[in-house]
Parts: structure tokens; C-alpha cells; sequence
């Protein structure tokens, strides 16, 4: 039984929840009154809200197509993550000669920070005539190694006596990944979504090196430009960073219950 | 198939409404984007202005540039037609009567047909301030 009452629970959630909701409302607030973050005393209450600031970002970027660009790129990097690592978590999961080795080598790569590699990439990219193009930008977190480790995980929970009953029934290597494995690992597909979505969402180091038409942006490239684009840009940039924001919250809270009950079934599982 | 459970699903809900919303705003924008401004101009004492010079301009990231030019008529009322802005700055003057300072106007959309609710008031002496749209 509860020492205390729900309310009292409620209570200190709500006051919790509201406290980490306040950056969020500053941010729209900012981006409604344009008003100093600086400003002393702070108000809470918007004073004179209005919409212009979006509409400054609108006409002084085009918006719509570097939104358009990251969805591609996004696109592109969750279906490329969810296969990729899916089949080389399952080869990880046989037991082969050199194994533990390349599981070394794998964890030994997570060390080594994407700066390091960036030149060897941009010339592989270049080389291969992917300069410029969505999948370009998307080619370098096509596989990443947590998620590869993350489907290892899942993958290793399912019983080992299911691939075995599948193979004396012919089934080849590539079904058994994704008509047995995958659909029994939903928890590591929604974490290999979440991941790849926002680490594609938010990259800026890769599409800068790699990307010359202002055409072919994406967002983060495009909140970087507007900066030298708006001479008075507290209330403009706010705005910015609400409409980045609003599409992948608006996915998120579509899919919160799928995401979550993926996330919990893979904690009970085994 | 059961077309109410998928209708009624939060993913049809959701952007339906957001593609709704959108095909009634540019409508919208379709039905009021001629590039019309008015405006009157009143004297110090609140009287119309005739032959009062009103400016149009735009400002760029550097500079103000006039984009166009009228003068009013014996009602005070002055009219610009096919501007392609979402955000501009109006001044007028009367060399003998006062002038209005350079005002900063904001829109919704690019072209958007404003009249202003305020006249502008010519004063001898002039300092810069917002207005927004009607």
C-alpha cells in the first residue's frame, strides 16, 4: 500500500512535468513576443504575441525544401539501420571462427570519433559520385555500431531451438532474419528508429562538408544560414528551432504507444 | 473495411486536419494576395492631407529601398496596388504640415491586401514605431 495519498503522487508528477516543460514554453514564448532572453524581470505571460517571426523564416529561407531534404535523409537512414544492423546482429549472434575478434574491432571503432574519419568518408563519397545526393548525407549512419549491438541483444533472447526448427524446414538465412527474428525484436527496431531519426535529424557536421547546393540542405544547415540571414534574430530563431521541432514531436506523439510498448516488451522479454 | 475506424484513426485525424488547414489557408492567400495597401493621411489636428507624399519601401538585410510612390487624394486616402512583400515601412510627408516617420507594417503572407485601421498623422516631429496589419 501507498504511504501517500494519489493525489499527493499526482501533484509532485504534475509540478515535475511542468518544470521540465518550462524550456519548451520559453521557446514558444520567445518565438510569439520575440523578447530578450535576457530580460529582467522575466515574464511568463506572453505580452503582444504574434506569428511574424514565422513568418520572417518562412520567405527568408526556403523552409520547405530543407525540411523536405532531412525527411528524405531521415528516411533513408531508419529503413537502411533497422535492415543493415538487423542482419549483422544476427551474424554476430553465430558462433564463427575470428568472432570475438570482430567484436572487439566493433567496440574498439566506437572509440574513434567521426571527425577522424571524416576526410577518408568524404573521399570514399566522392569517389563512389555521392557528393551532393541524399544518400550521401545518409551513407555514414546507414549502420551504426549500438544499433548493430542493440539487435546482438535482442536477438540473442530468442531461443536458439526456433532458428534450429526453421532451418530443418528449409528456410534460408534472410527469412529467418526478418520473419522470425525481426518481427519477434520489436523493442530493438524502435530503439534503432528513434536513434537513427534523430541522429539524422540532427546532423550538421556531414551535409556541411558534403553538401555545395543551397538546394539540397537540411535543417540544421538551414538554422546555420538563416543566422546570417536575420539581422534582429532572438524572436525569428526561436520560431526556427519550434518549426524544426514540431514535425518529429508531432511523429513522436503519434507513435509514442508503439515506441513504448516495443521499449517494454523487449525488458520483459526472457 | 471498416472506414469510420480509419478515419477516425489518430494518424488519419492528424494530418487530415493539417492538409485541411493548408488547402484553406492558400486559399486564402489566393483569394487576397493583389498587393493592396490603404491608408489615409491626417494632418496634426486629425484633418485629411491632401497631395501628401506617402513612401512605400523595403528593407533588405542592409538597407531601406523605396519601392513605390503616391500622393494622396482630397480625401486624405492614398492606395498602393501589387506589392510583393510580407513586411513593409510606409512614411508620408507634407513639406508645410509635418510627416509621418517610417513605420514598419508586417503581413502574413507576401502580397497580402492590408488596410490600415490607424491613419497616419502627420507631426512636426518624427520617430520610428511598429504597426501591424488589419
Amino acid at each position: 500500500m501507498n504511504r501517500f495519498p494519489k493525489w499527493v503522487i499526482h501533484l509532485g508528477l504534475g509540478i515535475i512535468c511542468a518544470a521540465m516543460m518550462v524550456p519548451f514554453y520559453w521557446v514558444l514564448k520567445t518565438s510569439l513576443t520575440g523578447e530578450n532572453i535576457f530580460a529582467y524581470p522575466p515574464s511568463l505571460v506572453p505580452e503582444n504575441p504574434h506569428l511574424f517571426y514565422y513568418v520572417d523564416v518562412w520567405y527568408s529561407i526556403p523552409f520547405f525544401r530543407y525540411l523536405v531534404n532531412s525527411v528524405i535523409v531521415s528516411i533513408i537512414v531508419v529503413v537502411a539501420n533497422v535492415v543493415l544492423n538487423a542482419m549483422a546482429g544476427f551474424a554476430l549472434t553465430r558462433e564463427f571462427m575470428g568472432k570475438g575478434a570482430i567484436i572487439m574491432l566493433f567496440l574498439s571503432c566506437m572509440m574513434i570519433p567521426f571527425q577522424v574519419t571524416i576526410i577518408p568518408a568524404y573521399l570514399i563519397t566522392r569517389d563512389i559520385g555521392l557528393l551532393n545526393t541524399h544518400l550521401g548525407m545518409a551513407l555514414p549512419l546507414c549502420s551504426t555500431i549500438v544499433c548493430i549491438f542493440v539487435f546482438k541483444a535482442s536477438f540473442d533472447a530468442i531461443p536458439k531451438s526456433l532458428i534450429d526448427a526453421a532451418r530443418i524446414d528449409g528456410v534460408p538465412d534472410w527469412m529467418i532474419i526478418f520473419r522470425i527474428m525481426v518481427p519477434l525484436s520489436q523493442s530493438a527496431i524502435a530503439t534503432n528508429i528513434i536513434l537513427a531519426f534523430i541522429w539524422s535529424w540532427n546532423n550538421f557536421l556531414w551535409p556541411l562538408v558534403i553538401i555545395r547546393d543551397n538546394d539540397m540542405q537540411t535543417l540544421p544547415l538551414g538554422l546555420a544560414r538563416f543566422l546570417t540571414v536575420v539581422e534582429d534574430s532572438t524572436g525569428a530563431l526561436y520560431a526556427f528551432c519550434i518549426m524544426v521541432l514540431v514535425p518529429g514531436l508531432v511523429i513522436f506523439l503519434l507513435a509514442q504507444k508503439q515506441f513504448i510498448a516495443g521499449l517494454t516488451s523487449g525488458a520483459a522479454k526472457g | 473495411m471498416n472506414w469510420k475506424a480509419i478515419l477516425l484513426n489518430r494518424y488519419a485525424v492528424t494530418f487530415g486536419t493539417v492538409a485541411v488547414v493548408t488547402l484553406a489557408w492558400n486559399t486564402y492567400i489566393a483569394m487576397n494576395d493583389d498587393g493592396i495597401i490603404g491608408g489615409r493621411v491626417i494632418g496634426p489636428q486629425g484633418q485629411p492631407v491632401a497631395g501628401a507624399a506617402v513612401v512605400l519601401s523595403e528593407r533588405t538585410l542592409l538597407v531601406t529601398t523605396p519601392r513605390g510612390r503616391t500622393t494622396t487624394d482630397a480625401d486624405g486616402r492614398f492606395t498602393f496596388t501589387g506589392h510583393t512583400f510580407h513586411r513593409i515601412w510606409l512614411e508620408a510627408e507634407k513639406p508645410g504640415v509635418g510627416a509621418y516617420p517610417q513605420t514598419e507594417y508586417r503581413m502574413y503572407f507576401k502580397g497580402q491586401n492590408m488596410i490600415l485601421d490607424e491613419p497616419l498623422q502627420l507631426e512636426p516631429s518624427a520617430g520610428g514605431r511598429s504597426g501591424k496589419p488589419s
